[in-house]
């Protein structure tokens, strides 16, 4: 086989990267300045919990919610999971007696959603194969909504839910949600090369974060990996938009090809995880 | 289509690009005088995807299409009916026992070939089919191996971009399909069902359709007019890669170009080619000629350019020309399925099984056969009940109402090399004043024997997969053969690289090479034949054995 087969035709891939690596680098560097606007010394653990919470819910909320709908919620119980993903995203905003419940139920309902997917995966033709895995419901996705859940009940018990228990929770969930987006960018043949991002840097940051415990200046590497890691959460949903526009249609086509294209809320779940990881890690850079 | 489009398009140092409406793309023009290194004659798979291979080889390229270069983008329609004009339906004449169907399911006739209308299934042949008589007994052998054809089968694959399974459950340990398989529609899973119950192999189907967006190629949207055309460009038809691959490596298309006769010189070489256009014949100039016209096309061409110094047409001392013609018969089973199925949903095969290609126990006859599950539209639906069944008034209209219903499947089978199948030239002519071919063509013993043993098959599997009330029906798809490639100059029209063994300067790249059928889908072999050929042809010029 020659060694490059020419294309047919071409995109500027380049220029649409250093667009969405720009827009996103901005649009990171305001939230972050908003996110300290009245802050003296540093996140609490608490917060960044709290903060990962709020972007997890809203991931879920608008995920599940677009994906159900693309199932026109066939399953009545389908509307379970955006409605929850509201609750706890309403819970994380105010302080509310409820919010431990809600949290609770977000815990559960997540993972009663993996046992439900897999079921769904399972007795189609073909069982847990790729097809089915590219293609049926997504077995890691109501995750998310655990992991909400979690952060939420977390960002309660301070006491319990100690930066250095934190940090590789949070470890695990980052490699979790790079698993789904690999599966996912395999699916789409890794056709344009920022796919890959999603699968190299959070897998770094996340064994930097898990590892953070270990000593201070682990915990300092782990930082610039996990800002990194909450940009691409950024870059994401941008990168998607465009993957969108390259669909039959693009956005003038929106109402099908937002259902038919990358999904847009999907990334910033690996913000969502960073933030919370981002609040252990200044108490984790201080030890010893 | 909504108006038939009759003015070439492609001249005057421009082509239209496919992939922006409206839009052109600058075209190296040669002038008729001008000598080119190369005439193809036919731009589908074997002449467009060679076009591009020697272009970019860096010669000198005059590609030739008796139809439009069409604009997928504006040109096509959402209509069936309206698209026929993407088949080859000038007047011929069929006959024999079994008179081919010609037309929607073998000839295309537009820039891009019958990949333009193709179902965009990507299979490679069985690698022992290669050497049919040694290794399994029966038909012929091919000039060349699996082998020395693997890595212009994985070329192709890779230049229009298959849509594959992770794993393909036959054939050789593969490198991985370029893109990832499409999510299977209900008529695919009605065979992955049945498939499943009755203990055979599944897979989805590798297709020339993208399942990730390619440049300026969309993804496939599923919308199940691939057989009519593909008006998204998800089809990697030979219009929207090799065609303009081709074109900015400096090779010329020319379209409505109908080509009516290859000149020959003194010296016994072909010295270039008649062709029509714009109600004017042409005479190009050319060192050498390639015949990619398909099954039919090409040889009633050579047949057609006989001359005093050769009487019995081109390449045709032996008399082998036009005969051991091929199809694959067709029949498929159907049946009614309690859930909705709505088959016309996406790319019409989705779900396939090459178990009886790749399994020979228990077998009554020689060779093999694919089935895949269908996904007629409705029109083509009310043609079939009413070829099939018969069924007319009232009696249809009740039928189609349960069209949401049905599931079928087909098979792709194969059909032995026998030398009364073959293309002749009838003594009426055409609108050029061409002798138009007669086609002639029965089924053999053995091929009956295989068609009734798939139904069987089909049957068991739908049954399987719970569908009531089955009925079968007879199609058929393909072309093949015509002029068979050999080792043996005695018996076969060209070598193994489509080099015609009385003519050294004319040339065969299309499914005419083709000495055995095969029981699958021809477009990805004849594709891979045309990229050898093409690097064979460079690697020859390097060595200085074009001019002998």
């Amino acid at each position: 086989m020659p060694a490059r087969i020419p294309e047919p035709s071409r995109r500027p891939l380049l220029a649409v990267g250093l667009g969405a690596a720009t827009v996103a680098g901005v649009a990171g560097a305001l939230a972050w300045r908003w996110w300290h606007r009245s802050e003296r010394a540093e996140i609490s653990p608490t917060r960044g919990l709290r903060a990962g919470a709020a972007v997890l819910s809203l991931a879920v909320l608008l995920d599940s919610g677009i994906e159900h709908y693309r199932g026109s919620f066939e399953n009545p119980a389908m509307v379970i999971a955006p409605t929850l993903a509201l609750a706890t995203l309403g819970m994380t905003a105010v302080e509310d007696r409820a919010a431990p419940y809600v949290f609770g139920a977000a815990l559960a309902v997540g993972a009663a959603g993996v046992a439900f997917h897999s079921y769904n995966i399972g007795k189609r033709a073909g069982g847990f194969d790729m097809l089915n895995l590219f293609y049926a419901a997504p077995l890691g996705a109501p995750a998310a909504l655990s992991l909400a859940g979690l952060f939420g009940l977390a960002a309660e018990h301070p006491d319990v839910a100690k930066p250095e228990r934190v940090a590789p929770v949070a470890a695990l969930a980052l490699l979790g949600t790079a698993a789904e987006a690999g599966l996912l960018h395999f699916r789409g043949a890794f056709q344009n090369p920022f796919m890959f991002a999603p699968v190299t840097l959070p897998p770094i940051a996340a064994a930097a974060t898990a590892a953070s415990g270990i000593s201070p200046l682990v915990a300092k590497a782990a930082r610039p990996l996990l800002l990194g890691t909450a940009l691409l959460g950024i870059a994401g949903p941008i990168l998607h938009a465009y993957g969108i526009h390259r669909n039959m249609g693009g956005w003038r086509n929106w109402s099908q090809m937002i259902l038919q294209g990358p999904p847009l809320p999907a990334p910033p779940a690996f913000l969502g995880i960073a933030l919370a990881a981002l609040g252990a890690l200044p108490a984790l850079e201080r030890t010893r | 289509m909504f108006e038939r489009i009759t003015e070439p398009r492609a001249r005057d140092g421009r082509a239209p690009d496919v992939f922006r409406p409206g839009a052109w793309m600058p075209m190296r023009c040669h002038a008729d005088e001008e000598e080119v290194d190369f005439a193809i004659v036919g731009t589908g798979a074997g002449g467009g995807t060679l076009a591009a291979k020697l272009a970019e080889a860096g010669f000198s390229v005059v590609a030739f299409d008796a139809g439009p270069f069409w604009r997928p983008l504006e040109d096509f329609a959402s209509d069936e009916n309206a698209q026929g004009d993407l088949y080859w339906t000038d007047e011929r004449i069929t006959g024999g026992a079994d008179p081919i169907q010609l037309g929607s399911n073998n000839s295309g006739k537009g820039v891009g070939g019958s990949t333009v209308h193709y179902a965009m299934v990507a299979l490679r042949f069985r690698p022992e089919w290669f050497k049919a008589r040694s290794k399994l007994g029966y038909a012929r052998d091919w000039p060349l191996s699996f082998d020395e054809l693997e890595p212009y089968y994985e070329e192709a694959e890779e230049s229009l971009k298959i849509s594959g399974p992770v794993h393909y459950p036959w054939g050789r340990r593969r490198r991985r399909y370029p893109r990832r398989a499409h999510p299977m529609n209900a008529s695919a899973l009605v065979l992955a069902r049945g498939a499943e119950r009755i203990g055979i192999p599944w897979s989805p189907v590798p297709l020339a359709t993208l399942s990730a967006p390619r440049g300026m190629a969309h993804p496939c949207v599923y919308r199940g007019f691939c057989i009519y055309g593909c008006s998204t460009n998800a089809k990697q038809s030979v219009l929207v890669t090799f065609i303009p691959r081709a074109i900015r490596a400096g090779a010329e298309i020319r379209d409505q170009a109908m080509v009516g006769r290859i000149e020959m010189g003194k010296n016994g070489r072909a010295t270039g080619l008649l062709y029509h256009r714009c109600g004017v014949w042409h005479r190009q100039k050319a060192r050498h000629v390639v015949v990619a016209g398909y099954s039919i096309e090409t040889p009633r061409l050579l047949l057609n350019s006989a001359c005093a110094q050769f009487p019995n047409g081109l390449a045709n001392d032996n008399g082998l020309v036009g005969t051991h013609l091929m199809i694959h018969s067709g029949p498929g089973v159907w049946g009614e399925m309690d859930e909705e199925i709505r088959s016309y949903k996406a790319p019409p095969s989705l779900a396939v099984t090459e178990h009886w290609n790749y399994h020979d126990e228990g077998k009554d006859f020689h060779g093999g056969y694919a089935f895949m599950s269908g996904g007629p539209l409705p029109g083509g639906w009310a043609h079939t009940l009413i070829g099939a069944r018969g069924l007319w008034g009232m009696a249809l209209r009740q039928e189609m109402t349960r069209f949401n219903r049905m599931a079928g499947l087909r098979i792709v089978g194969e059909t032995e090399p026998k030398p009364h199948n073959r293309v002749e030239l009838a003594d009426e002519t055409d609108q050029y004043g061409l002798r138009i071919p007669r086609v002639t063509f029965s089924f053999s013993d053995n091929d009956r024997r295989l068609m009734e043993h798939s139904i069987g098959s089909m049957r068991a599997v739908l049954e399987a997969a719970g569908a009531r009330n089955l009925w079968s029906d007879r199609d058929s798809s393909h072309l093949l053969g015509s002029c068979r490639m050999g080792d043996d100059p005695e018996d076969s029209v060209t070598n193994a690289d489509g080099r015609t063994w009385t003519i050294p300067n004319l040339w065969v790249c299309d499914g005419s090479l083709f000495p055995t059928s095969g029981g699958v889908n021809p477009s990805l072999t004849i594709q891979a034949l045309a990229c050898r050929i093409g690097d064979r042809i460079a690697a020859m010029a390097k060595r200085g054995e074009l001019g002998r």
